[in-house]
């Protein structure tokens, strides 16, 4: 008996050794829960937030975005601006694509040459129009020679860079990419997972991953449940309110919270009859409850907008802010309009005052608001409908041809306040659904976008932006917030506000 | 002689027609028997457990939900109601003509039919419902297309059957219109299992109404569907779900209500189980 | 017998054409530009009306039909507008996913619906087949989802037993992976099965309980069963190789027809447990108006259920002689 006991105690004694003190071993594979599968990988044509993510791994740009948004140098060594309308980029040396061909300026020139041709049809091609030519004036030198100066370019130029002898070999890099990127894709189940794994021979160090898989779920509360139950390892925005308040509570899980560069806003038809007056715009802004919304559909994952301009953008300013909640103010200035309460329903000359509130249909929070702001529209005397149907017949077939009235969506990927204000408001804009044409804020937005110097740029835009905030076509509701939450094994993730994936594929640096 | 459980089809009865009709009561009563107003928000007292207030306790928007499920009811039932009785109607002349007249009449008719039945149920009412728009008229009009090919194979059958009897012949031989021997004759006998599919069809269309919301594509808010309440509650279901469940139980109560008393039914008015064949489509809810 | 099937299969033609129509003009109708979708907000409405030319969504109904059934002829189902593959290989590729799931329900379906039938019918007139059948009537009642969500809530994330998202490596291939020494596959894809079949096959379990419990009853009541009882034959053996046999056959044509609708009903199933199917392929497609791909897969789903039907037919006249086919 006695022996026993000595023996049991001999054997835990010496186990003790072998137990690993502390030492974490290196996570091999990586899952990463995305909400759509990526619907291209060809970096010229990616629209998708796992097309970008994906296509950034796989593939590397001139530049590269550091967290807070500067350019820093990728593929081009050095850029030099010796004109307004002129950019040479230095390329570096020694970088190989995942086939082993070189790279040259050839490859560089191919890209942005095949991304401004119409028939390409890429998604952000207005972004490149300025670029009047892309030439190669050795293997190493690429000149951008633009139409007119054009200062958010370098923030753009951090898109990949496509192989030329792949491309016009006929490759079709949508489904089977070749970048120079320090992943390439191993396997591809479209619809569910995307296997990636390491460049071996990629120019800033290797991965130490085995595998990184980008695994579909594209409902945002089975993701996060997916997550709990440990069959992902890694999640990030879109996430649901809910969710994300249960997962923060849980210490089991590390999570890293930044702003992202998203808003959500609504959208004012000035050039419909009823909200042409921006004084009415501007009451209906004092009825839209932005605390409400924010705290407690969002449940506080977003934060409240003063403006047009981005809290983390080098052009924010505190002081330019949009009409805040006051119901009685905004009775008070329908009133001052002449409209009158018949019943329960501000009338005049025998119309009353009504407009139709609409979203779509896949975003949960945003219908809720909708639903939210309807009630209270309704109890200040505006009549008020919600018209509420999928993306596809709310975006392409309603908003973008402006037959709304009050339409509630978001934008993102902001890395640029141009990005976010001249298609939307330019006369000549592309993207300017809300039909408003004012040439004071067309004079500042082409400032904005020419100016190299940046606080000529902030001037101008913080110019813009409170014009913006008096005549209201974009009424902000909020600032997107990111949100990513990991398993504790990955050691500490960084954020990155577009939710890229490069910290997380824990690179040995040479 | 068959000891069906005589007593079993009496309470299947009576049970589905106390639960179908305390529902349609307080579907018409609403306005007198609901405690709030149906759009009065209250945001500090979201997702409320039952209280004294509030007897089945608020919704995501603080809304009261005996309000809102009551209300809700009237709205469950017009859709339910709508295109059963349109898919009743359209089905039965087809069925009649289809199975009176037979030949190639019937061929055609039936392969009219054999079209909508091949289309997965949920996907075709939603495509219809995405190209008409979303709203109560438009979605009980999509639920049509779903229903009447059931009713046109039942009453089908009945008529093959009918036609042959003796009293079909008789008519015919003293030289009455076709017109006449298929109201006066022939549907009289043949409504029976019509009415019972069309009981059963209520459930059917409640349950298809809120798998649309669940999606995206039903009756959108501020109206209080079922179908949205639980499409809501489902969101919230892993911190909140009380909404969820209650309103699941709300449709499932009344279905199972309306499927009882359709049931009953059946064994009073369709002993031959025509209304129970083989190429019946049982649901688009799944 | 030949003939009925040849005319059987020609009968599918016509009803085919009629879906295609259908399909292509419901689809047009849908308001939602598919180049829009395709090119995301940012891009012009030049650059939109530029992509609508190219995919040659600007052409007459008529000429876009007419392109649609000459390709369709000649096997090509088109190309998905954004998957930047042919229809034919995304459908080849989730089509095993989406049958594996209906067989998985059906066999559920079945094995619940026939044992809790026939312990009804044998005990028919007492509680248990009273709170058996209630069971049923409430099977038949609940809403899918809202069942497959409870069990996801319950099983996957309270207890942790189940995976909640979705699917392992096809049984095929995990029951070889088993055979050749690696049960854990076959048991990861039995996992991932569970769930999803249970929630998808409730339905079809309730209706053919019921249809058991009544086939049943009938049959007891039959003469050739009190003979048995007369022989002196155990009450069970009586059940099982004379009653249930006889009960069983207008279950055959159900189940037949069950599977059929399994196949296309599958939809919301497939969307809340991530089960990559047809059924939630059908719904991003239209929610992307991506054309050719639901059309494909409408198509598909048209020809699936009339196959089904079509042997269910067959096989009830042959288990049934008695049944002349019409």
């Amino acid at each position: 008996m006695i022996k026993r006991r000595l023996l049991a105690a001999a054997f835990l004694v010496l186990s003790v050794p072998l137990i690993p003190m502390g030492v974490q071993a290196q996570v091999q594979t990586v899952r990463v829960g995305v909400d759509v599968d990526a619907g291209t990988l060809d970096p010229r044509l990616a629209r998708d937030t796992s097309a970008y993510r994906a296509t950034d791994l796989i593939y590397d740009g001139l530049v590269r975005l550091s967290p807070d948004l500067k350019p820093e140098p990728n593929l081009a060594q050095s850029w030099q601006n010796p004109d307004p309308k002129t950019w040479i980029f230095k390329l570096r040396d020694g970088v190989t694509f995942h086939d082993g061909s070189p790279l040259t300026a050839d490859d560089v020139v191919f890209t942005y040459q095949t991304l401004l041709k119409p028939e390409l049809n890429a998604p952000l091609r207005s972004l490149f129009t300025p670029i009047a030519k892309v030439e190669a004036t050795d293997p190493k030198t690429v000149v951008f020679t633009l139409s007119s100066p054009y200062a958010p370019l370098l923030t753009y130029l951090e898109m990949g860079i496509v192989s030329k002898k792949a491309v016009e070999g006929g490759a079709d890099i949508g489904l089977k990419p070749i970048g120079t990127g320090p992943m390439k894709l191993a396997r591809w189940n479209r619809g569910s997972r995307m296997v990636l794994e390491p460049n071996p021979n990629y120019w800033a160090g290797v991965s130490k991953l085995k595998e990184l898989q980008l695994v579909v779920i594209s409902d945002n509360t089975a993701r996060a449940q997916a997550f709990e139950a440990k069959d992902l390892d890694l999640i990030q925005s879109p996430l649901s309110p809910q969710d994300i308040k249960r997962l923060q509570a849980n210490a089991q899980f590390g999570n890293a919270v930044t702003s992202g560069l998203g808003i959500t806003y609504l959208n004012f038809n000035t050039g419909e009859a009823t909200l042409a007056d921006p004084k009415l715009r501007r009451a209906l802004a004092m009825l839209v409850d932005q605390k409400t919304i924010v705290g407690d559909i969002y449940q506080g994952v977003d934060r409240e907008a003063s403006s047009i301009l981005l809290p983390s953008s080098w052009a924010f300013s505190a002081n330019i802010k949009q009409p805040t909640f006051d119901v009685a103010g905004a009775k008070k200035a329908i009133e001052a309009l002449g409209w009158r309460m018949a019943g329960n329903v501000y009338t005049k000359d025998g119309k009353k005052l009504s407009v139709v509130l609409s979203t779509h249909s896949e975003d949960p929070n945003r219908v809720q608001s909708v639903e939210f702001m309807q009630s209270i529209f309704q109890q200040a005397g505006v009549e008020a409908t919600v018209r509420v149907t999928d993306w596809p017949a709310f975006s392409a077939n309603y908003v973008q041809k402006s037959q709304h009235q009050v339409a509630l969506l978001g934008w993102l990927n902001i890395v640029d306040p141009d990005r976010l204000m001249y298609g939307q408001f330019h006369s000549k804009g592309t993207l300017n659904w809300s039909k408003y044409n004012n040439p004071a804020l067309d004079k500042l937005l082409d400032e904005g976008r020419e100016a190299l110097d940046i606080n000529l740029r902030k001037t101008a835009y913080g110019k813009a932006a409170q014009i913006i905030a008096d005549d209201l076509p974009y009424y902000v509701l909020s600032y997107q917030g990111y949100q990513m939450f990991y398993s504790k094994a990955l050691g500490t993730v960084k954020p990155n506000p577009r939710g890229y994936l490069r910290d997380v594929i824990a690179f040995q640096k040479k | 002689m068959k000891k069906l459980g005589t007593l079993r089809i009496n309470v299947s009865l009576v049970t589905g027609l106390v639960i179908s009709l305390s529902i349609l009561f307080a579907a018409l009563a609403a306005p007198l028997i609901a405690t709030h107003g149906v759009e009065q928000m209250d945001m500090r007292n979201r997702f409320a457990g039952p209280s004294m207030e509030h007897w089945l306790g608020t919704d995501n928007f603080g809304r009261d939900l005996w309000t809102r499920l009551i209300y809700g009811a009237r709205i469950s039932l017009s859709i339910a109601l709508i295109p059963v009785f349109v898919a009743a109607v359209l089905g039965t002349l087809v069925g009649l003509v289809a199975g009176y007249f037979g030949g190639w009449v019937d061929l055609l008719l039936m392969r009219v039919a054999d079209v909508f039945l091949g289309f997965p149920a949920l996907i075709l009412v939603l495509a219809i419902v995405a190209v008409m728009g979303p709203g109560i008229l438009n979605v009980s009009l999509a639920l049509v297309v779903i229903f009447w090919t059931d009713y046109a194979r039942v009453v089908r059958s009945s008529t093959l059957v009918l036609r042959e009897q003796a009293y079909v012949l008789a008519a015919r031989a003293v030289g009455a219109s076709h017109m006449r021997i298929l109201f006066r004759e022939i549907l009289p006998n043949a409504w029976g299992p019509v009415l019972v599919l069309a009981t059963l069809g209520i459930g059917n269309a409640i349950l298809t109404e809120s798998a649309l919301s669940f999606l995206g594509f039903g009756v959108p808010p501020p109206q209080p569907t079922w179908g949205w309440t639980l499409a809501y509650g489902t969101r919230f279901m892993r911190s909140e779900p009380w909404l969820a469940i209650i309103s699941g139980l709300a449709i499932m109560v009344t279905v199972l209500g309306f499927n009882l008393l359709g049931d009953g039914l059946r064994d009073l008015l369709d002993p031959k189980g025509l209304s129970r064949g083989p190429h019946t489509r049982p649901s688009a809810k799944s | 017998m030949l003939a009925y099937v040849i005319r059987r299969l020609l009968l599918l033609i016509p009803t085919a054409a009629g879906m295609v129509v259908i399909t292509f003009s419901l689809l047009l109708l849908i308001p939602g530009d598919p180049a829009a979708v395709l090119l995301g907000q940012e891009a012009s409405q030049a650059d939109i009306a530029n992509l609508r030319a190219t995919l040659g969504l600007d052409l007459p109904w008529g000429t876009q039909l007419a392109r649609y059934v000459g390709a369709l002829l000649q096997g090509d189902m088109g190309r998905s507008l954004f998957q930047n593959e042919s229809v034919s290989s995304i459908i080849g590729a989730r089509i095993g996913a989406t049958a594996e799931l209906a067989v998985a329900a059906l066999v559920i379906a079945i094995v619940i619906g026939v044992s809790l039938g026939v312990l009804a019918a044998m005990r028919q007139g007492t509680k248990v087949d009273t709170a058996l059948m209630l069971l049923a009537q409430l099977g038949v009642s609940m809403p899918v989802y809202w069942l497959g969500i409870l069990l996801m809530l319950a099983f996957s994330v309270k207890l942790g037993w189940l995976p909640a998202i979705g699917r392992g490596e096809p049984l095929g291939s995990a029951v070889w992976a088993a055979l050749s020494g690696q049960p854990a596959v076959l048991a990861d894809s039995i996992a991932h099965l569970l769930l999803p079949a249970f929630a998808l096959g409730v339905n079809s379990a309730a209706i053919i309980s019921r249809l058991v419990r009544t086939s049943m009853i009938e049959v007891l009541q039959e003469d050739f069963v009190r003979t048995a009882y007369a022989k002196g034959l155990r009450r069970t053996r009586v059940m099982v190789r004379h009653a249930l046999r006889n009960a069983l056959l207008p279950v055959i044509s159900i189940i037949g027809l069950r599977f059929g609708l399994l196949l296309g009903g599958g939809v919301l199933t497939e969307t809340i447990f991530g089960w990559p199917g047809l059924g939630q392929l059908t719904i991003a497609a239209i929610s992307q108006r991506d054309l050719p791909l639901v059309q494909g897969i409408v198509l598909c789903f048209a020809m699936m259920f009339a196959l089904v039907n079509l042997l269910v037919d067959l096989s009830y006249s042959l288990v049934d002689p008695r049944v002349r086919m019409a």
